[in-house]
């Protein structure tokens, strides 16, 4: 009797899991066709009861935000949050991945929502593992300007210009900036082009270095140099196209400027008189470079980084942002995607809903100085006004000048051979020319 | 009759010698040898789920040796391992000798000395960057007492191609492996023979060639040989302390895993099977020219 009370409790068990993996296929298209209203997807959340949010855990501000703000905010809402922080969101892809592969679809992985951008969602998206177009859908996706037709409507719809079908909704934007030291640096000094840039590391060797690539702050600064360099003067435009539409050969003559720039400061850059210049592998290092004073600038995403640094006490008094490289500041959206095999899809829509709300960006805005990915003119203006009232502060620039000097991202199918590039021709000091270093790079993709 | 009986005692046993063995046997052949397999494997072209499948391909190893970079990355893992290997010996002889001996507050020191083998490897580093980085302790206080005028002018000891900051927190952490495991070898024969030979006139130089260094040489062989497998293929130090590029191959290996190209991972794949291959190699003919060595010496 009772063994057959056991065995049956287990093949009921077992069918509820396959009944439960069906279900939420249903839920899934059934919410995306419209069919399932908001209260429902509440509901199913708090059956659900959690979420596991991956993101890069490296900033204690936006740690502290999560616990503080997120987790409670969420609870109210019957889901619990758990904040999984990783050292790097090709983590949190690579799991998401190996487990599809294995069979595990919506509502049996391990990943609720990744915080992503570029070439992490452009590689979710060729391996046909994001959820779906939720992103529109939301209740609060009335913050962001979906319509095509407005031209600022594009970091909403396309990532690093891979278009996104509304599979990831946007959280922060941000803007590549660079901080200097004025205590250090006299005004007058302090670089706004390129050419400026080496100028002052000939006068001051070695006072200067930037994150290495593939990291993708350092791409971002070998994509500034490479824009500012354009042979025909069009900056980020032709950078827009994929690489199918632009082709190698185009590609090699729009970046060989840039990176034959870059290879003539490497010998100015911080440890070149050495013959070896240092590259620091992610922003923590170059930040802990520029505040022992070993380099005079650094630059990173992050508009209000130096307000937050200065408010906390991390970053010396004198610290100021400045305008660098003039008219090339590239300007991008992160996002927050749902994998295709979310184990808890309605609570993951639930903990997108709270992260587009006005009030979780108000508070992340002020906490840990994330600037709002919502979009301001699809706000009340009391909404607006209370973002503005959040903002920890422009350091030294003012929002007008961020936006006279903005440049779009590269195109994802780009950054790869860019990147690729670099490393040859920079790091590996190739002997071969810029278009046969990008046709090996391009052929290596396919 | 006490034929058979002797015959059961004896596959008794035998059945007992098997389970004593199975344990590490399975977690040897299932997990280390089906890794093994399976990486080797990868690096020839065989990985379906990232949708390549060309084994039996050559090419990654042949993309990997054929490019000056590989060997000049061979050459200093090498360098770090074999330094570090060197130094930690020197230092943990002569420390296990020292600690034979006795001298005021000698039990004392027998516990400060294996403090560093208690410590990570990853703390370790950690008080190397703030000791000897250029934003460190002693840049701080050099600039303070005004030899320099600015901590960043230190002279670099960490991140260059010398590796200090590598070999240093190798040989903190090692010599007391060393000394360790020489001072349990010293203890076990005792100093009766040294007494003998000294006694009989051999001067402290003969004694230490002569008659103490054959006698620990067992200790010497298996504490530098753990420690050089180690260090080969050790990849945190390196990685933080270490130079750029070009990197050690366990960094190098790190680099084409983590990259957001997929298929670099069958790169990174062989990267892994020659270190593998390396040390192995290194490490077998090691071992090989030590036991012709005891041969020789008569002993078996």
């Amino acid at each position: 009797m009772r063994k057959t009370m056991l065995s049956l409790s287990v093949i009921g068990s077992l069918m509820t899991g396959v009944a439960f993996a069906q279900d939420a296929d249903a839920f899934r298209d059934g919410f995306i066709a419209g069919d399932i209203s908001w209260e429902e997807v509440q509901a199913r959340a708090m059956e659900e009861g959690e979420v596991n949010l991956y993101y890069w855990g490296g900033s204690d501000q936006i740690n502290i935000w999560m616990d503080r703000f997120a987790v409670p905010a969420l609870a109210e809402e019957g889901v619990t949050l758990n904040p999984v922080r990783i050292t790097g969101t090709k983590d949190a892809v690579d799991l998401v991945l190996a487990e599809l592969g294995s069979g595990r679809g919506l509502g049996e992985g391990s990943v609720d929502a990744i915080w992503v951008n570029g070439e992490n969602f452009a590689t979710l998206m060729r391996q046909g593992a994001v959820m779906g177009a939720f992103a529109d859908k939301l209740p609060n996706s009335v913050n962001f300007e979906w319509n095509p037709e407005d031209p600022r409507s594009l970091l909403n719809l396309r990532d690093f210009g891979v278009e996104t079908n509304a599979s990831e909704i946007p959280w922060s934007g941000q803007q590549y900036v660079c901080a200097v030291n004025t205590d250090r640096v006299a005004s007058d000094d302090v670089p706004s082009t390129f050419a400026e840039m080496r100028a002052y590391l000939e006068a001051n060797p070695g006072k200067f270095t930037y994150v290495k690539p593939p990291h993708f702050i350092g791409n971002t600064f070998v994509q500034a140099a490479v824009y500012a360099h354009n042979p025909d003067g069009t900056g980020a435009e032709p950078f827009q196209s994929s690489l199918d539409e632009l082709g190698a050969e185009e590609l090699a003559r729009l970046i060989a400027p840039g990176m034959e720039y870059l290879r003539e400061i490497e010998p100015l850059l911080l440890g070149g008189d050495s013959g070896n210049a240092r590259y620091p592998e992610d922003p923590n290092a170059l930040n802990g470079l520029f505040l022992n004073g070993e380099i005079d600038f650094s630059c990173q995403f992050g508009l209000y980084g130096v307000a937050t640094g200065l408010r906390d006490g991390t970053y010396p008094e004198g610290a100021e942002q400045f305008i660098f490289p003039e008219g090339n500041m590239i300007k991008n959206k992160n996002y927050l995607v749902i994998p295709a095999n979310a184990p808890n899809p309605a609570a993951a829509m639930v903990m997108a809903n709270y992260m587009a709300s006005v009030d979780s960006q108000a508070t992340k805005l002020e906490i840990a100085g994330m600037p709002p990915g919502v979009d301001p003119w699809r706000l009340s203006d009391e909404d607006a006004a209370r973002l503005d009232a959040a903002s920890p502060g422009l350091v030294g620039v003012t929002q007008a000048e961020l936006d006279a000097n903005t440049a779009p991202d590269t195109n994802a199918t780009l950054v790869d051979v860019i990147e690729a590039t670099w490393l040859e021709y920079i790091e590996r000091d190739s002997e071969e020319s810029i278009s046969s270093i990008v046709a090996t790079a391009v052929a290596n993709l396919n | 009759m006490s034929k058979t009986k002797e015959l059961a005692r004896h596959k008794r046993d035998r059945t007992w010698m098997w389970i004593q063995l199975l344990p590490v046997m399975l977690v040897l052949t299932v997990l280390f040898g089906g890794a093994l397999v399976l990486g080797v494997a990868q690096s020839l072209g065989f990985a379906p789920w990232f949708g390549v499948n060309t084994f039996p391909d050559f090419s990654y190893f042949g993309a990997l040796w054929g490019d000056s970079f590989f060997w000049r990355s061979l050459g200093l893992t090498l360098y770090y391992a074999i330094a570090a290997t060197l130094i930690s010996l020197v230092m943990g002889v002569l420390l296990a000798l020292a600690l034979v001996r006795s001298f005021p507050s000698k039990s004392l020191y027998k516990y400060l000395y294996k403090l560093p083998l208690m410590i990570p490897y990853t703390v370790g580093i950690a008080l190397a960057v703030i000791m000897l980085g250029n934003g460190g302790m002693l840049s701080r206080l050099m600039a303070f007492a005004g030899f320099i005028d600015d901590p960043s002018q230190f002279p670099q000891i960490l991140k260059t191609h010398m590796g200090w900051g590598i070999i240093a927190v190798y040989v903190w952490k090692q010599t007391p492996f060393v000394a360790l495991t020489i001072y349990a070898v010293l203890l076990g024969v005792g100093r009766e023979t040294e007494e003998a030979a000294a006694i009989l006139g051999a001067n402290k130089r003969q004694v230490f060639f002569q008659v103490t260094l054959p006698q620990i040489l067992p200790g010497i062989i298996s504490s530098t040989l753990i420690i050089f497998a180690f260090n080969i293929g050790a990849f945190e130090a390196p990685f933080i302390l270490g130079g750029g590029f070009p990197d050690t191959l366990p960094v190098v290996a790190w680099r084409y895993f983590n990259d957001a190209d997929y298929t670099l991972q069958l790169q990174g794949m062989a990267t892994v099977v020659s270190i593998a291959l390396v040390a192995g190699v290194i490490l077998y003919s090691y071992l090989a020219f030590y036991r012709r060595y005891e041969r020789r010496i008569g002993r078996h």
